[in-house]
Formats: structure tokens, C-alpha cells, sequence
């Protein structure tokens, strides 16, 4: 589904250049759930967001699904995150004005998907997040994991098939946590992608393979569960 | 997707209660200011529009060239019409008004009903085919050919006649019976102030008189034939003019005809001398339409200002929505429709006060200002485009600001990069500038005007006008018997003296030529004539600087004595006031042909103010004309005007009492005549206010969002030690520097723009310097207090609540 190739990113402030990836090369099959650990400031959100299509690379190709996505203007970009990509941040990222229906509802809006049907998808994913008895409150009014569970609501309602997911528990209690990430598992198991950033080695667990990240490389990647396996990068 | 803009635009109104009020507030003021003011704009520029086919009317006026200006005379001599009509075939009618005061009062009788009309026109039979007014009775088809016939308006047959329709029925004006022949429609929007209209023919004018070329006192308009070129017949007429020799002096005539569109008479007649159109002048017309312009644009500036300050709150908003999938287009075409919905509103108030305010307008301006949306699809139109265009102006660059923002800032910090620490906010900063820039100018502007229009009520005009009475003559009894009618006038102790004459100060003059020898050479000077009696000087007051007055006990006085003006003595070349005294001088008398009076100046009277201060001093001769003894001023002794009010018509009575008293205080006609002046500088301290206070919101606004913005620093600040004083000056050093910066730019452009207008005075002050300090000391402390309310209140917050919520 992705694949990488010396993918490079290097942020140019005044006078410091800071290299936070530097020639990565990975590879993500359809189906899968992928951990990436590292210590802070190795380079993880910096590589979730180019694989997401929130920042554009400086060297490297990126190919998704096939394509290669790397020099994709704004707007392919917007279509396909539009279609294929759903996000989940560590701090929520809900819209303070709208409800959760409204926050789940957006986009199906817009990806043009009339009333009805729209109004059915939302209510379902919300079923699968329960949280359908929330549904007209605002964000503000509800805790952590609730709002948590309402932002994987929004990533997956229009069915995308891969999601990327930046430290999804970070500001979350442990129990809390395990729903959220129970969520994720489900989700996986019925097909779709993962790609999670975490700190946690608990949560790593979830995955079928860990990506370990120093100074802006992959170092190693190990699998997880039953094959105690090590390959290095 | 319209449905969630809407919800969000809607929600972030109600969220950001404060911030919506300030935007909505400053663009209705801004807007209301705009629309009042585009009002009364509109309103000047509809003169005499409503004529069809006025398109092909031309007014013919003089310009006449003097030593050193050129004058603008709106009366041309009678044949100037009738070469135009009879000679040149482009011209299809003519039409004369003779010139006579407008303002000046018939008597009108009709049964048992007597009163005065003013608006009397004496005019060619032409008149309403020139002007094709609406006729309510009668037809205008050869409605003047009789020269006994009178056209009345609404108005006036609605006093004398009521409702009844007046055609065929016999009145009298001025004693002389006339047939009322048609009743027509007023127009506020005929740029001549028409109340009823007779045929010249009445005046049986001798046919030799008709043949002038010199004397200038006819209005005169002329409807070329379709297609007919304007220049072209101009330059033909005026070569025809040129061959014209003055008898007088054997040369040809001083002036040059000219053609004014009629359209552009009423706002473009400002300075025509003799007219007395109501006019407008597109000076002010220009000034309040910039006015207006500036306002729009300072509300404009604060929406840009306050939206992209804010945008900042929205960050974390477009960031989800880029993350999720939106376009740049679509969440441009969100904030566009933001910015939309708030000018929605801001417009729907604006309507809704501008109707509120109307009446005012109207009442001080005196119109009859229509502001009805619902009536007027044109108006709606208007408000629209005025909507599209405002919303557009104002969103257009926040929304570009906005859907800039890249997902991975703003998500990371919730803080955009735009506006990093040690970045100055260009743009914002710029239109603070330009808005505080257009404040203190029209701050200086309008301190100037003020000044100006004080020095024009309360200049030292050289006279005294006060308490005195003032009225016209009426009836044969009283004309022929003037000199008991002064006596008995004298008999009563609150009547300090009494003066008969024509040429009073406010009141109309006579221009005339005087003739002196010079260098042994006869010459023709062109002087203001002011026909006296021997109490003009004692009871104006006037000061004499050489020689003495008129005096009876001179009998010579009476028919051989001139009181020149010091203006005279120069432009006569007498040299000094005591040379003065004793030159001869020569008049071509009024009314009887070919009469000279010959004469010596006896005394010099020091320059007074008779006209209005736009213009300058003429040179000026009083004499004794017994035959212009039309007027009666009486001054009164302030201890009791009221009786002396009640004596006055009491010997009126005992004179003409078929005729009613009519009469004025000679200082209320120096009050009328700067009444543009006023009007202007009161429209100007209210939309200077406004365009303050909007700009002064904005700024409000914009220090809220700085010391929201800092509420972290300033809670740190404090922590650390800092006084509220210096966190105030933190936050307010930035807007002051931009509010001095403003005042730089401003007045040199101020300096111009008043120096251009005062140069429409003859009197004028001198710009005084206080005006540009005081203008920057107003806008910086209004900006100040404006900015350090908010500073205070951030200052003043309790810091560990404004760290922790970070
Ligand atoms: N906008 C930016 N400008 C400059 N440097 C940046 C920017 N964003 C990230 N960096 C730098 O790039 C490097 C990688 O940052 P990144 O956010 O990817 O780290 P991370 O692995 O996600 O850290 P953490 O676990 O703390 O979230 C860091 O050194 C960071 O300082
Ligand atoms: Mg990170």
C-alpha cells in the first residue's frame, strides 16, 4: 500500500536546517497495523505527515497504492486524503463548533455524500464508537476518551482504507487508552491499514510490527506477538 | 456543505459575541455613514434630470474679465437670445428670464385673498417648452402667448385657490390683473426655485432697450436641435460677439459667452455671479463623496484587520478541515461566506438606521431624501452590489490568509507560523496607518472649515448690522411720500435712525460705471453704486476716513456729491483717501437717457462688508439718488426692538395698508448667506466623528486581540515584577507609534486640500499650525485610551489564571 524511498524532509528556519528524516525507506502492506517508536524528536509525526499528505518531502519518492503521491499538488493531495486517508491525533483536533454528529458528518460532506445516507453512515460509526447518546454535545463537553473515540469515529466514516494515528492515546488514561486502541484493533481486523505512533510500549503491542526510529532513520523493525522476530533496517 | 458553512459562520458569530458586535457595529456605522452621505450625493446630482430632453438645453452666461480674475455672469444681454434664435439654426427655442429678485415678494390678491408669493418669473413665452414641466390644469401649449396670462404652480394655487382648479379665474400680482392659465407641477429637482411665471411682453421693456448688447439682465437658455454641436455653435456666437462695439467706450465688450450644459447649472454655478439658482456646489459634492469613501473604507479596513487577527482562533479549524480533505477553494469560499454573512447583517442594520436617520438628513439639509428599498429595485440593487462588493474587499484577504494555513502548523501548536515572534504585521499595521491617516485628516479638515466658518460670522464686517429692520417699500403713497415716512418712521424713542436708499449690506446692489478723467483722458471704471441719504453712514455705522458724509446742510449734496470707499480710491488711482477728496467724477444716470451727473468726491468711507466674504471688496460709490428710494432700513435702539417693531407697522399702515408689512433683520441676511458653509461643517464633525469612532472600534478590536494574544507574556510579566503602567505601555507604545506615523502623512495632504478650498474666499484665515498638533494630540489620545482600556484589563488579570489556561 506504501512504499517509501529515501524519503527526506528537512525543516529550514533562519539559520538552522534540521534533517528530521533522513533517506527513509519503508514499506506498509495492505491489511496491516504498524507501530513507530523512537525517542522524541527522531523524526516520527515529521514522517506520519508526509505519509498522509500534510507536508510535501524534500527528496524521495512516496508511492501510494501504486502512485507515486510525492510531487502531488495541493489539490490531488486534498482528494486523497479526502478518499483514502483517515487522521487521529493525540490531542483530538475536534471543531469546538460543531457537534460530534457534525464533527463525524464532515467528511462525508466533503466527499459530496447526500443526506440519508450520510445521516445512516454517521449514526453507525457512532454505534461503533458508542457514543451515539453524545451525539449533539459539543467536544468541550465531553472527557478525553470520548472526544478520542469521536476523532476515530470521524477518521474512519467514510471507510478509508488506510488510517494514520499520532500518539492516539498520549493524552489519555490507561483505560481509556485500551478502548481507543481496542477500537483501532477492531478496525484493522476488518481490513483497514494502520499506521500508529506511540510511546507506549503497551500499545506497540497491538500492532503486527514495531518501526523503531532514531535521528530521522528507521533503525530496525521488529515483529511483535507470536514471531519474535528482528530484522535490521 | 452551505449548511455547515452556515452553522459554523453562525456559531462563531454567538461564540465571538464582542468581536461579531465590533465588526457588525463599524461596517453599519461605515455603511450607514456611506449611504446617508451617498444619499445626499445622489440627491445633487438628480438637478434638473427630470426634464426630458434636457439633454439639449444649454444656459448661455458671460465670463467677463477683470483686472485680475475672470467672473462667471450668469446674465447676458437681451441679444444674445435673439441672434442665437434668429441667426444661428442649430438653436430650435430661446427662452429669456429677466432678471429681477427671486426672492423679493409679490403682491398677490384673488377674492378676498391677499398675500405674498415669491418665485416670480418674468420669461419669453418659451418657457415650457424650454422646460417641459408637468401640468396639473391647463396645457402648456401656448399657455404664455397672452401677455396677460399667469402659470402658477401646485403650490401656489393650493395657497390662493385650494383644491379648486384655478384655469380662467382673474387674479392680481403686484396690482396688475393677469389670467390663470395652467398649474404645474414644482419639482424640487428644477435648479430654478419657479413659483409662478408671466409673460415678458408685460413689461412693455422699450424695443430699443431689447437691442442691448451691453446690458447684461437676462437669463438666457437655449434647446439646440437634435444632433446640433454645442462647441461648434459656440465658437460661431462667440465670433458673432466679438463684432459687437460698446458705445460707451467704442471698443468692444470686456466679456466672452459661453454655453453651460443645464444639467451641470445647479452644481456647477458656484461661483456665477447674479445667479440665483438653487445651487449646489460639487466641490462639497466631491468632498462628502470622498467622506463617504473614507468611511467605507476605514470599516472595510477594520473587517480585514479583525479577521485576520482572529484567524489565529481558526487555525486549529482549517487544519482539521485541510487534514480531512478540504480544498483550498472550498474553505475560501467558507470564509468568503463568513465575511458575507456578516456584511449581510452589518447591511441589513445599515438600512434599518439609515431609514432612522433620514428624516434628520432631510430636515437639515432641507430635502425630500427617499430611502425606500422595497419601492426601489434600483436600491436593493444597490445595497446588494454594496454587499458583494463590501464582503468581498473585506473576506477576500483573510480568506486567503486562512486557507493558507498548512495543516502541520497549526495542528502541531495551535499557533500559526504567520506571526512568529519579532514579525511585524505588515499589512495590518499599514491599514491602521491609512485609517488613522484619513482620521486626523478629516480631523484637520474639519477644524479648519470650523475656523473658517466662524471668522466668516464673526469677521469685523466694517458696519453694524444689528437691530436693524429692514424691509422694501409698498405702494405709490409710500414711494412718492418717502420723506414724511422717514419722519413719522423717527417719531418714536426706541427708532435711532432711519435710512432710504437702495444698496443695502446682505441686500441686492447695483454695478454701474463711473467716469473720471485721467491723465486728461475720459475713462470708464466699473463700480458698485450704493443709492444713500444722509443717515446711510450714521445708521450703519460706517467710518469715515476722509472728508465727511452727506449732509443736507451741503446743498450741493443732493445732486453733485460722491462718498467713495477706500477700495475705490485705489483702484481709481486717487492714491491716498485725503487725494481723493475733491476729484470729479461723472454718472450716467439711471432711467433718464443721456443724463450725466457730475459730481466731486466729499468724503472716504472705510471698506465694509456688504456682500458675502467669498467675494472681494468692489470698489464702492454712495450717492443721493432720490429715484432708488426702494428700501427702508431702520435702526432700532436696543432697549426695546419690540416696540420699535410695532411703530414700524403702525406707520406702514398709515401709508399702504392695502399692502401687508414684510420685513427682515439685517443681520439674518449675513446669516443665510454662509448657510453651505455651516451645512458642510456640521456634516463634517458628524462623519468626521464617525469615521473616528469606526476606526476607533477597529482599533479597539485589534488591542483585544494583541492583549488576548499576550495574555501569557504579560501573566509572566507580571510574575516577574512589572507594573501595570509598563504593561499598558507594553501594549500600547505599538498602536501610538502607528497613530504618529498616520499624523505624518495626513497633514501635508490636509495642508492642500483646505488651502484649495479657502481659496473659494476672498476673506480667509491662515491655516493655523495649532490645528495639525492638536489634530495628532486628538487621534493619539483617542487611539490611546482607546487601546489602553484593553491593556489595563490585561494588565490587571490575575497571571496565574492566564497561565494556567495555556
Ligand atoms: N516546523 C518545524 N520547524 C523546524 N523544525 C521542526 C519542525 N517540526 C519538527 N521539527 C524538528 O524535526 C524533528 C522531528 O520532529 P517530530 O515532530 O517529527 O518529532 P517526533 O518524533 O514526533 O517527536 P515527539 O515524540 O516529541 O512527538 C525535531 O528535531 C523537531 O525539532
Ligand atoms: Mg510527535
Amino acid at each position: 500500500m506504501i512504499q517509501t524511498q529515501n524519503l527526506e524532509k528537512v525543516y529550514r528556519t533562519d539559520e538552522i536546517h534540521t534533517t528530521a528524516l533522513n533517506k527513509v525507506n519503508l514499506e506498509v502492506k495492505a491489511g496491516e497495523f504498524v507501530a513507530v517508536m523512537g525517542p522524541s524528536g527522531c523524526g516520527k509525526s515529521t514522517l506520519l505527515n508526509l505519509l498522509g499528505l500534510l507536508d510535501d518531502p524534500d527528496a524521495g519518492s512516496l508511492v501510494f497504492n501504486g502512485t507515486e503521491v510525492a510531487h502531488f499538488s495541493e489539490r490531488q493531495r486534498a482528494d486523497l486524503r479526502k478518499s483514502s486517508i483517515g487522521f487521529v491525533f493525540q490531542s483530538f483536533n475536534l471543531i469546538d463548533e460543531l457537534t460530534v454528529f457534525e464533527n463525524v458528518e464532515l467528511p462525508l460532506i466533503y466527499l459530496g455524500v447526500k443526506n440519508p445516507e450520510r445521516r445512516r453512515r454517521v449514526e453507525e460509526v457512532l454505534e461503533k464508537v458508542q457514543i451515539t447518546h453524545r451525539m449533539n454535545h459539543y467536544p468541550q463537553q465531553l472527557s478525553g476518551g470520548q472526544q478520542q473515540r469521536v476523532a476515530v469515529a470521524r477518521a474512519v466514516v467514510n471507510q478509508p482504507p488506510l488510517i494514520l494515528a499520532d500518539e492516539p492515546t498520549g493524552n489519555l488514561d490507561s483505560s481509556n487508552g485500551n478502548e481507543v486502541m481496542d477500537l483501532l484493533s477492531e478496525l484493522n481486523r476488518q481490513g483497514t491499514t494502520i499506521i500508529m505512533v506511540t510511546h507506549s510500549e503497551h500499545d506497540a503491542r497491538y500492532s503486527h510490527r514495531i518501526i523503531r526510529m532514531l535521528d530521522g532513520q528507521t533503525i530496525m523493525t521488529e515483529v511483535t506477538a507470536d514471531q519474535a522476530q528482528v530484522t535490521l533496517a | 456543505m452551505f449548511q455547515n458553512y452556515f452553522k459554523i459562520a453562525y456559531r462563531n458569530l454567538l461564540r465571538h459575541k464582542g468581536f461579531s458586535f465590533i465588526n457588525i457595529a463599524g461596517l453599519a456605522l461605515g455603511l450607514t455613514a456611506c449611504l446617508l452621505l451617498g444619499l445626499f450625493v445622489y440627491d445633487e446630482l438628480q438637478y434638473d434630470k427630470f426634464l426630458p430632453e434636457g439633454e439639449r438645453v444649454y444656459r448661455v452666461y458671460n465670463n467677463v474679465q477683470s483686472e485680475e480674475s475672470t467672473d462667471q455672469i450668469a446674465c447676458v444681454p437681451p441679444m444674445f437670445g435673439t441672434t442665437l434664435k434668429e441667426d444661428f439654426p442649430e438653436v430650435e427655442t430661446m427662452l429669456r428670464i429677466i432678471m429681477q429678485p427671486w426672492e423679493g415678494q409679490s403682491l398677490v390678491e384673488a377674492g378676498d385673498k391677499k398675500m405674498y408669493e415669491k418665485g416670480g418669473l418674468v420669461s419669453d413665452p418659451t418657457f415650457f417648452q424650454v422646460f417641459p414641466l408637468k401640468f396639473i390644469y391647463g396645457s402648456p401649449e401656448k399657455v404664455l402667448d397672452d401677455p396677460a396670462s399667469v402659470v402658477i404652480s401646485d403650490k401656489f394655487s393650493d395657497r390662493v385657490f385650494g383644491t379648486a382648479d384655478p384655469v380662467g379665474k382673474k387674479i392680481t400680482i403686484d396690482k396688475e390683473s393677469y389670467l390663470v392659465k395652467g398649474v404645474f407641477e414644482s419639482n424640487p429637482k428644477f435648479h430654478l426655485p419657479v413659483n409662478f411665471v408671466v409673460n415678458i411682453a408685460r413689461m412693455q421693456l422699450e424695443p430699443e432697450r431689447m437691442k442691448s448688447w451691453g446690458w447684461q439682465q437676462f437669463y438666457t437658455y437655449v434647446k439646440l436641435k437634435k444632433g446640433a454641436d454645442p462647441a461648434l455653435l459656440l465658437s460661431k456666437f462667440q465670433a458673432e460677439t466679438r463684432k459687437q462695439i460698446d458705445e460707451e467706450t467704442h471698443q468692444p465688450f470686456k466679456y466672452t459667452p459661453a454655453l453651460q450644459p443645464l444639467r451641470e447649472v445647479h452644481l456647477y454655478s458656484a461661483s456665477f455671479k447674479y445667479d440665483q439658482s438653487i445651487r449646489g456646489n460639487i466641490t462639497y459634492v466631491k468632498a462628502l463623496s470622498v467622506i463617504a469613501l473614507f468611511i467605507l473604507v476605514i470599516a472595510c479596513f477594520n473587517f480585514v484587520n479583525l479577521a485576520t487577527a482572529k484567524s489565529l482562533q481558526r487555525a486549529k479549524e482549517v487544519g482539521v478541515r485541510k487534514t480531512i480533505g478540504a480544498s483550498r477553494g472550498q474553505l475560501m469560499l467558507q470564509f468568503l461566506g463568513e465575511t458575507l454573512l456578516l456584511t449581510f447583517i452589518s447591511v441589513v442594520f445599515a438600512a434599518a438606521l439609515t431609514s432612522l436617520l433620514l428624516p434628520s438628513l432631510n430636515a437639515f439639509t432641507e430635502k425630500e431624501m427617499a430611502f425606500n428599498i422595497f419601492s426601489s429595485p434600483g436600491l436593493l440593487l444597490l445595497l446588494l452590489g454594496l454587499l458583494l462588493v463590501v464582503g468581498i474587499l473585506a473576506g477576500l484577504y483573510p480568506a486567503v490568509v486562512l486557507a493558507n494555513f498548512k495543516p502541520v502548523s497549526v495542528l502541531k501548536g495551535g499557533l500559526a507560523i504567520t506571526n512568529g515572534p519579532g514579525k511585524t504585521p505588515w499589512l495590518r499595521h499599514s491599514l491602521i496607518v491609512l485609517q488613522f491617516s484619513l482620521s486626523v485628516f478629516l480631523i484637520i479638515c474639519a477644524v479648519v472649515v470650523y475656523q473658517q466658518v466662524s471668522f466668516l460670522h464673526n469677521k469685523d464686517l466694517g458696519f453694524n448690522k444689528d437691530q436693524i429692520m429692514f424691509f422694501e417699500m409698498r405702494g405709490d403713497n409710500m414711494y412718492k411720500n418717502y420723506e414724511t415716512f422717514k419722519t413719522e418712521l423717527l417719531k418714536n424713542p426706541n427708532v435711532a435712525s432711519v435710512s432710504i436708499g437702495y444698496g443695502f449690506p446682505g441686500d441686492a446692489t447695483a454695478g454701474d460705471g463711473i467716469y473720471i478723467t485721467k491723465n486728461g483722458e475720459r475713462v470708464s471704471h466699473s463700480v458698485t453704486h450704493l443709492m444713500v441719504d444722509y443717515d446711510y453712514i450714521n445708521t450703519l455705522g460706517l467710518k469715515l476716513v476722509a472728508g465727511r458724509g452727506l449732509s443736507k446742510e451741503f446743498p450741493t449734496d443732493k445732486d453733485a456729491a460722491f462718498v467713495i470707499n477706500e477700495t475705490a480710491v485705489k483702484e481709481l488711482g486717487f492714491g491716498t483717501p485725503q487725494k481723493a477728496l475733491g476729484q470729479k467724477m461723472e454718472w450716467k444716470m439711471w432711467a433718464e437717457k443721456d443724463t450725466i451727473k457730475k459730481g466731486e468726491v466729499v468724503g472716504v468711507v472705510k471698506d465694509f462688508h456688504f456682500k458675502s466674504l467669498f467675494d472681494k471688496m468692489d470698489p464702492t460709490i454712495l450717492q443721493i439718488f432720490p429715484g432708488a428710494n426702494w428700501k427702508v432700513a431702520v435702526k432700532m435702539k436696543s432697549s426695546n426692538v419690540a416696540g420699535g417693531i410695532a411703530h414700524v407697522k403702525n406707520v406702514w399702515d398709515g401709508f399702504s395698508p392695502e399692502y401687508p408689512i414684510e420685513y427682515k433683520f439685517m443681520d439674518d441676511n449675513f446669516e443665510v448667506m454662509y448657510k453651505s458653509e455651516d451645512k458642510l461643517k456640521t456634516l463634517l464633525w458628524i462623519f468626521t466623528g464617525m469615521a473616528i469612532f469606526v476606526g476607533c472600534l477597529g482599533l479597539f478590536g485589534l488591542a483585544a486581540y494583541a492583549a488576548e494574544r499576550r495574555k501569557k507574556e504579560i501573566g509572566i510579566r507580571k510574575i516577574l515584577g512589572a507594573e501595570t503602567s509598563s504593561i499598558v505601555s507594553l501594549l500600547s507604545k505599538e498602536f501610538l507609534k502607528l497613530v504618529l506615523i498616520a499624523a505624518l502623512i495626513a497633514m501635508p495632504l490636509a495642508w492642500f486640500a483646505m488651502r484649495k478650498w479657502l481659496e473659494d474666499f476672498a476673506y480667509r484665515i491662515d491655516i493655523p499650525l495649532w490645528v495639525f498638533g492638536a489634530a495628532v494630540i486628538l487621534a493619539g489620545v483617542v487611539a490611546f485610551l482607546t487601546v489602553s482600556y484593553q491593556a489595563l484589563r490585561a494588565a490587571t488579570l490575575n497571571p496565574v489564571k492566564n497561565l494556567r489556561m495555556d
